[in-house]
């Protein structure tokens, strides 16, 4: 099989597995609405703060929503004794890798979607002139963060206190990405051209890189045993 | 090793006498900051050797997925160790000073907050090398996260910088300003050299110490 | 001119001080422990 079909058959697997049951995504569209809750009642009614809080909580939004989603990446398999037979996937593992990246992007997107759309309806915002812009800075840091995301619910599936670990690991690495794409997101909801940003999109690739490249490399070490 | 490690104390400690006697002694007042200045000789070094440490651990964990010897994943362990105790004395010698200099214990200064980010992400790093049982997974894992880890600190270092200052300008008083005169520059070289020599020998004798407890282990 | 703040040079050399002492004494004390042999360290 090719490395595309490999990674294909993780992902078909995954889609269909949460086609099926529709756990994961279910609990992350209840919790994004929850989220918004929160939100609002953290800052009180006041329309122009929330405004101005908007690029923050998007992404405040973004990384809780990834922190509980991308942690479940490897739960089927572990809670179902799969693991064992994704070591035994044949070739090497990185098409795992990619396979289970290409999922979590899915579900993100998903997610991410539904929260920008909640935000726009509840906090009373017009995002359709900054819509183009907008997907493109999500999608980077999204990028970004499933790579790492990805990787790390690997290195942490299989310890006790995972769902401790995983967040405790995957923030901090996550500060670049964090940075960039709030300070991106919030020129292009001011309207600015995207072009006035230019150095946050640059460390945004380069991080994509960085981190979907080291992913594919060491990707194997942690699905040795 | 054992022998090594104890030369490597004791030129530390050399060191660290004449980098405090050069410090205090020779370096003269600095004419803005005036006596707290002399906090510099102390942090800077030892915001280097935090670098410096996670460096080593980079370079460790790739050899030892490569090559898969423990020595190597004994290093990455203790420089990882050593780097974070380093790490923490630099964010609180910094706080320390920014508090007579900017007038609060804490201020986003983009520097101090790299460092902050890497001393978060390097406990994370002993955290996860604490928490899986079997020796050899656990040293694959820190491995990966060693590498990623040395491989975002470019990355935080950049979004931070620009993110302080890419809307306002810097206001702060920076160590290491271009004009710094020979006789500061030499007391902060040798109190470099003396804080690395410091690193060292703590890396050595925790090298020594994880080698004698896996020995144990097996015992 | 700032004023001298002897106190905060103090306190950043002794924070100093007590971290890498403290370090120190911890990596003694674990080399100390792996030294006996493991039969003789309950008693201690």
């Amino acid at each position: 099989m090719s490395f595309a079909r490999r990674a294909w058959a993780v992902t078909w697997k995954d889609v269909l597995v949460e086609r099926r049951s529709k756990e994961t995504l279910n609990a992350l569209v209840f919790f994004a609405l929850l989220l918004l809750f929160a939100f609002q009642f953290a800052l009180g009614p006041d329309r122009d703060r929330l405004a101005q809080a908007m690029p923050g909580l998007l992404w405040l939004g973004f990384i809780l929503s990834g922190l509980l989603g991308l942690g479940r990446t490897f739960v089927t398999e572990r809670e179902n004794d799969c693991w064992e037979a994704l070591l035994l996937t044949p070739g090497d593992k990185s098409a795992v890798y990619v396979g289970k990246l290409a999922g979590n992007l899915l579900l993100m997107f998903t997610v991410e979607a539904l929260l920008i759309a909640l935000f726009a309806v509840f906090f009373n915002v017009d995002l359709s002139a900054a819509l183009p812009a907008l997907t493109l800075v999500v999608a980077l840091g999204t990028v970004g963060l499933a790579a790492v995301g990805t990787l790390f619910a690997a290195m942490t599936a299989n310890i006790r206190a995972r769902e401790l670990l995983f967040p405790i690991l995957l923030l901090p690495v996550q500060v670049p990405v964090l940075l960039g794409t709030v300070k991106a997101t919030e020129a292009v909801l001011a309207g600015e051209p995207l072009a006035a940003v230019a150095q946050w999109l640059k460390l945004l690739v380069a991080a994509d890189l960085i981190y979907v490249v080291s992913g594919l490399l060491t990707f194997d070490f942690i699905l040795e045993g | 090793m054992a022998t090594a490690s104890r030369v490597l104390g004791w030129l530390a400690a050399l060191g660290l006498a004449g980098g405090l006697a050069m410090g205090f002694g020779v370096a003269p007042r600095e004419t803005t900051q005036g006596f707290v200045q002399r906090i510099m000789y102390l942090h800077v070094p030892t915001a280097w050797v935090a670098y410096l440490a996670f460096g080593v651990v980079f370079v460790a964990s790739i050899v030892y997925l490569a090559r898969r010897t423990d020595a190597a994943d004994r290093v990455a362990h203790a420089s990882a160790e050593v780097g974070v105790v380093f790490t923490g004395l630099t964010i609180a010698a910094g706080s320390i000073w920014g508090k007579p200099t900017w007038g609060t214990w804490w201020t986003w200064d983009a520097r101090l907050t790299s460092v902050a980010v890497l001393f978060v992400m390097y406990l994370g790093y002993l955290l996860l090398r604490g928490m899986i049982e079997e020796p050899e997974r656990g040293a694959r894992y820190a491995a990966v996260l060693g590498i990623i880890a040395a491989l975002d600190v470019p990355l935080v270092h950049f979004s931070v910088y620009w993110w302080r200052t890419l809307h306002q300008p810097p206001s702060v008083m920076k160590p290491g300003a271009p004009t710094m005169p020979p006789v500061i520059l030499a007391t902060l070289l040798v109190n470099v050299v003396a804080f690395t020599l410091l690193y060292l020998y703590f890396v050595t004798k925790r090298v020594e110490l994880l080698r004698r407890e896996q020995e144990a282990r097996l015992a | 001119m700032m004023p001298d703040n002897w106190g905060y040079v103090a306190a950043a050399y002794a924070l100093a001080l007590v971290m890498f002492g403290g370090y120190w004494r911890r990596l003694r004390t674990r080399e100390r422990q792996l030294r006996t042999p493991p039969s003789r360290r309950r008693g201690r």
